[in-house]
């Protein structure tokens, strides 16, 4: 091949090809939906076959991706947004029909012979990740404090009055008692999402945590636990029984809400340990 | 190759079969910006560029419900922030949330501290 790796996309180059997801082959025919669309101004979602595997893209705008147009775009929020659920879509609907490796927002490639060749080059490892994947989703976990007052905290730690005056040392012991009770709260509530994640953890296959999401300061709670959870489909009533039973449960509902999302495409557990070298040619 | 005319851009897709309920966009956000396995393509966004982004994205949405809902629309006057269909896109995004709180906090499964199960 003559273009080489690292040949940008100019002026010339009308479409490139976005590739979305890995799946294998035999999994034809799942047609996309027909009112697939993926990323706007392109054309329709279609699937291109590479031995056993199968790769799923689109023609896009180059100049939608080129230069810097990509990184623009994703500036801003809204076009970050529309820019991540077209991927999703596509994604979400190659699932369809079996297992796929999604892959990385916006993996664009000069043609589609150059999108083969790179799904060429790491057949095995995409087809042994789509063996391990077959027949399971993920699942999301969050658990949440629960928001309300914490009289414990509140309360001045010495019994006095707040609005006398007090001494020093009275004050600094009432610093010491509310920030004692606070820690003592967080902690407890920690190990209530330890003990979700324990739980929903024996309905899994597999395990990863996340980045705990930031919500708005002032709800007054926090995420305490986010989680995904690649599941066999078998066992989905078993994840979904037991996050029920951990609602009801007491010494968690005292301290968090248990929220259960999915099934999704297994974004969180299609990764390779190790970064792949550039092997493109 | 087929060339579709631009087709009117829409803050979501219409069609999301397999995650049928929750499409919160933090959840999308977290699966796609930094999720995936890498297939070198011919053009690369930076990884770190991204995971910066998905910071961002994450503090934007969390600032603007809290604004809103102290009644501040102060993101009209940050220039960074002060597209029209940003602030569409978020409110709808908003809007679905709340609805979805709200079929969650009518349903028996979301017990409240005031209103415990008495299960043992």
């Amino acid at each position: 091949m003559s273009v080489a790796a690292s040949h940008p996309l100019d002026d010339t180059t009308e479409f490139a090809t976005c590739a979305f997801a890995v799946r294998a082959a035999g999994s034809e025919p799942g047609p996309l939906p027909s009112g697939l669309r993926g990323h706007p101004g392109g054309g329709r979602p279609r699937t291109l076959t590479v031995g056993d595997l199968s790769v799923v893209v689109q023609s896009v705008p180059a100049a939608a991706f080129a230069g810097d147009a990509l990184a623009d775009r994703l500036q801003d929020p809204a076009e970050l947004e529309r820019c991540v659920r077209a991927h999703h879509g596509v994604i979400t609907a190659a699932a369809l029909s079996g297992a796929v490796v999604p892959l990385p927002l916006a993996t664009l490639y000069l043609d589609d012979d150059r999108a083969m060749a790179a799904v060429h080059d790491r057949r095995e490892q995409l087809s042994r990740l789509l063996a391990e994947l077959s027949g399971r989703a993920e699942w999301g976990i969050k658990v949440t404090s629960v928001a309300g007052p914490r009289p414990s905290e509140t309360t001045p730690a010495t019994g006095s009055a707040e609005m006398q005056p007090v001494d020093g040392h009275a004050y600094l012991d009432r610093l010491r008692g509310r920030r004692q009770a606070r820690e003592e709260r967080q902690e407890a509530e920690l190990r209530a999402a330890e003990r979700v994640l324990a739980v929903v953890r024996r309905a899994a296959v597999a395990a990863r945590r996340l980045r705990p999401q930031e919500l708005p300061p002032s709800g007054g709670v926090r995420q305490l636990l986010n989680a995904a959870l690649l599941v066999d489909h078998a066992a989905e009533a078993r994840l979904r029984s037991a996050v029920h039973v951990l609602a009801l449960d007491r010494g968690i509902a005292e301290r968090a809400t248990v929220e259960l999302t999915g099934p999704w495409v297994p974004y969180s557990f299609a990764r390779l340990d190790e970064e792949v070298p550039d092997g493109v040619r | 190759m087929s060339r579709n005319t631009p087709q009117p851009l829409e803050s979501h897709e219409p069609l999301e079969p397999y995650p049928p309920r929750t499409a919160n966009l933090a959840d999308i956000l977290e699966r796609v910006l930094d999720k995936g396995i890498v297939i070198a393509g011919d053009i690369k966004i930076d990884l770190l560029d991204i995971e910066l982004l998905t910071i961002r994205v994450r503090l934007f949405i969390s600032s603007v419900d809290t604004a809103r809902k102290a009644g501040i629309d102060w993101w009209e006057t940050e220039p960074a922030l002060s597209s029209r269909a940003a602030r569409d896109a978020l409110h709808e995004e908003n809007q679905r949330l709340r609805d979805r709180l709200n079929e969650l906090e009518s349903a028996d499964h979301s017990p409240t501290r005031a209103e415990e199960p008495e299960s043992a």
